[in-house]
């Protein structure tokens, strides 16, 4: 078994990989930068998702709502001050993430199962009103971000973010934190008995996950021109993210990436062949992932009955 | 008076969410399942009354039934050979593979009746009566008192019938249940079925006075789910409460607080219920 960071060959293969994806600008293909900057956007918000739904076992689904706070706190910084530095852009959003995440994650981290499940559903929703009424903001029209000269620098930034998050989980992961988030997902009683402080380490873990998803927003609303409320708080970037860790395997250093490499290709070629109903297509495959695979590639990697240990999830989980 | 018309308009408006969050409250109650794509079921109910207006001009308060039907069926077929393969998943599972069947849904809806907001005017649509200051529409009474009665009909059903009284025992105890001859593949599907023809139903209410459109059920799904929370998981009078006490707080969060910003009062009443009160108006201490 792969133990808390996952299989060790998936995650040096998956490295490898990452590695390559920094080459990508040097083939001077806007298309390719495109949908590489989209697989490490993906990849990211999915690593910060994984933290929380994944190690901790809180199965979030609002995370959109930090992305989107990234997004608005970079356009802000060039709509008012017209700071056009990323890094700043980069970190602003980090400490704006963290902070939002941290006084919104105090009250919501109480709930458990269904009830946090759809708090944070409710919280990604409302905080996307809240914008649209908010004039400061550019309100329900959103506004421009100019964009860098050197376009590439985007698809950088993006590489750096993505790759930084999946240091972090993996320095995480081995630390005492990530045992700690592990225990709390197993059994949160008997973690509080052991001595870990369950509020104290799901804030935490809602906090970095969330720094990852506002450092990737706040890349995206740069490279991407134009920020409005639909754009930021995109469904898309809330439940893609949730699929591709599971895809690729909930609780793992590497399931994130290769899940948002394996769905954004998916996604893609629909995009590209049926543009009218890639969404409808996008359904089915989470259908079928849910289904056929709910424990993730990684897992069948570990598991060496292939298809019998496939059919067996179909068995275990069926009444 | 102001204060009374929004007080009535809510509780107008509480007897569809009343509907809307007695399906819900039943597959979650029962199954532990939160549907998201309850709100697909409901735009579909809407679309088969829009369907039957506009080609035989079926009037919709008679699709009430028909709608419950075709979801019903659509649901148990949902159920038996989708969900139960992965219900006692966890909880992650059972969440997105009901968007993903939202998702599939309201795309095949888009496909075939195409993004443009559709509506059903019918003869009586606009007629109102008044008593003093607060104005009434007759649809709308209307569509309050079918609410009830469907309610009423479900409280009934489900505590007296002997497949009603399989269900509640299967709440309860499933493995209890099961040694006692109740066939749990298809009660589950029995009750996923009663979820989506009750979202159909409701559907066929709200496009009595809502404009369609194929993403119109979506944000019934928070509704459905605070009115749950508000009145108390699981049973009828919880999801009937919770239904006509949400209405009533939209509708002066709308007068008060401002309009478009529904979710956020959503979120708030959800958690100060959690907080105060996390078992509901009416719920019952469980362990």
């Amino acid at each position: 078994m792969g133990g808390i960071t996952g299989n060790a060959t998936a995650l040096r293969v998956t490295v490898g990989i990452l590695v390559l994806l920094a080459f990508v600008p040097l083939l001077h293909n806007g298309y390719y930068e495109n949908l590489g900057r989209s697989v490490l956007m993906f990849a990211t918000l999915s690593l910060g998702w994984n933290l929380i739904g994944g190690y901790t076992g809180y199965v979030s689904f609002g995370n959109v709502a930090f992305f989107g706070l990234g997004a608005y706190t970079s356009a802000a910084l060039w709509q008012h001050w017209h700071q056009q530095s990323l890094l700043v852009a980069v970190l602003c959003a980090i400490v704006v993430g963290v902070v939002f995440a941290a006084v919104l994650g105090l009250p919501i981290l109480r709930l458990r199962g269904h009830y946090f499940a759809i708090a944070t559903l409710g919280m990604a929703l409302a905080l996307q009103e809240i914008v649209a009424n908010i004039d400061w903001l550019g309100a329900g029209a959103g506004y421009a971000v100019r964009p860098l000269d050197a376009y590439s620098s985007y698809y950088v930034a993006m590489w750096i973010v993505c790759a930084g998050s999946m240091l972090a989980t993996y320095l995480i992961a081995r630390s005492k934190l990530g045992y700690a988030f592990v225990a709390i997902r197993e059994n949160e009683e008997a973690a509080a008995v052991l001595g870990v402080d369950p509020t104290r380490y799901k804030v935490i873990a809602w906090a970095i996950g969330a720094a990852m998803a506002a450092a990737a927003g706040a890349v995206f609303a740069g490279a991407n021109g134009f920020i409005d409320p639909p754009t930021a708080f995109a469904t898309d970037s809330n439940v893609f993210p949730i699929v591709m860790a599971l895809l690729g395997g909930v609780g793992t250093v590497a399931g994130p990436l290769i899940g948002a490499i394996i769905l954004t290709a998916i996604n893609e070629s629909l995009w590209s062949r049926f543009p009218q109903i890639h969404t409808l297509f996008f359904g089915a495959v989470i259908v079928l992932v849910v289904v056929f695979l709910p424990r993730g590639l990684l897992w069948l990697l570990d598991t060496r009955g292939g298809w019998r240990a496939v059919a067996a999830t179909l068995g275990a989980y069926r009444v | 008076m102001l204060f009374w018309q929004d007080l009535v308009n809510g509780i107008l408006v509480g007897g569809i969410f009343a509907v809307v969050a007695l399906g819900f409250s039943l597959v979650w109650g029962i199954m532990n399942i939160i549907n998201l794509a309850h709100g697909a079921f409901i735009m579909m109910g809407a679309y088969t009354a829009y369907v039957l207006f506009a080609t035989w001009h079926v009037d919709p308060f008679l699709s009430i039934p028909i709608g419950f039907v075709l979801l019903y069926a659509f649901g148990y077929c949902i159920q038996r050979f989708v969900i139960n393969y992965v219900v006692r998943a966890p909880l992650l599972t059972t969440f997105l593979l009901t968007f993903g069947l939202s998702l599939l849904i309201v795309n095949v809806a888009l496909l075939i009746f195409h993004g443009d907001t559709k509506g059903i005017t019918t003869s009586y649509s606009g007629a109102n009566f008044s008593i003093g200051a607060v104005t009434v529409g007759w649809t709308k009474l209307w569509t309050l008192l079918v609410a009830l009665a469907i309610t009423a009909i479900m409280h009934v059903w489900l505590s007296s019938s002997r497949t009603g009284r399989a269900i509640r025992a299967m709440a309860l105890d499933i493995d209890a249940a099961q040694l006692t001859g109740v066939r749990v593949s298809h009660l589950y599907a029995v009750v996923f079925g009663l979820g989506a023809g009750l979202a159909g139903a409701a559907g066929v209410l709200i496009s009595l006075s809502y404009s369609l459109q194929p993403s119109m059920g979506d944000p019934f799904v928070i509704t459905a789910f605070v009115c749950c929370v508000l009145g108390g998981l699981g049973t009828v009078q919880g999801a009937l409460v919770g239904g006509l006490v949400y209405g009533v707080l939209e509708s002066f969060g709308a007068q008060y607080i401002g309009t478009g910003l529904q979710d956020a009062v959503a979120l708030v009443v959800l958690l100060l219920v959690l907080i105060v009160r996390p078992r509901g108006i009416l719920g019952k201490v469980t362990a």
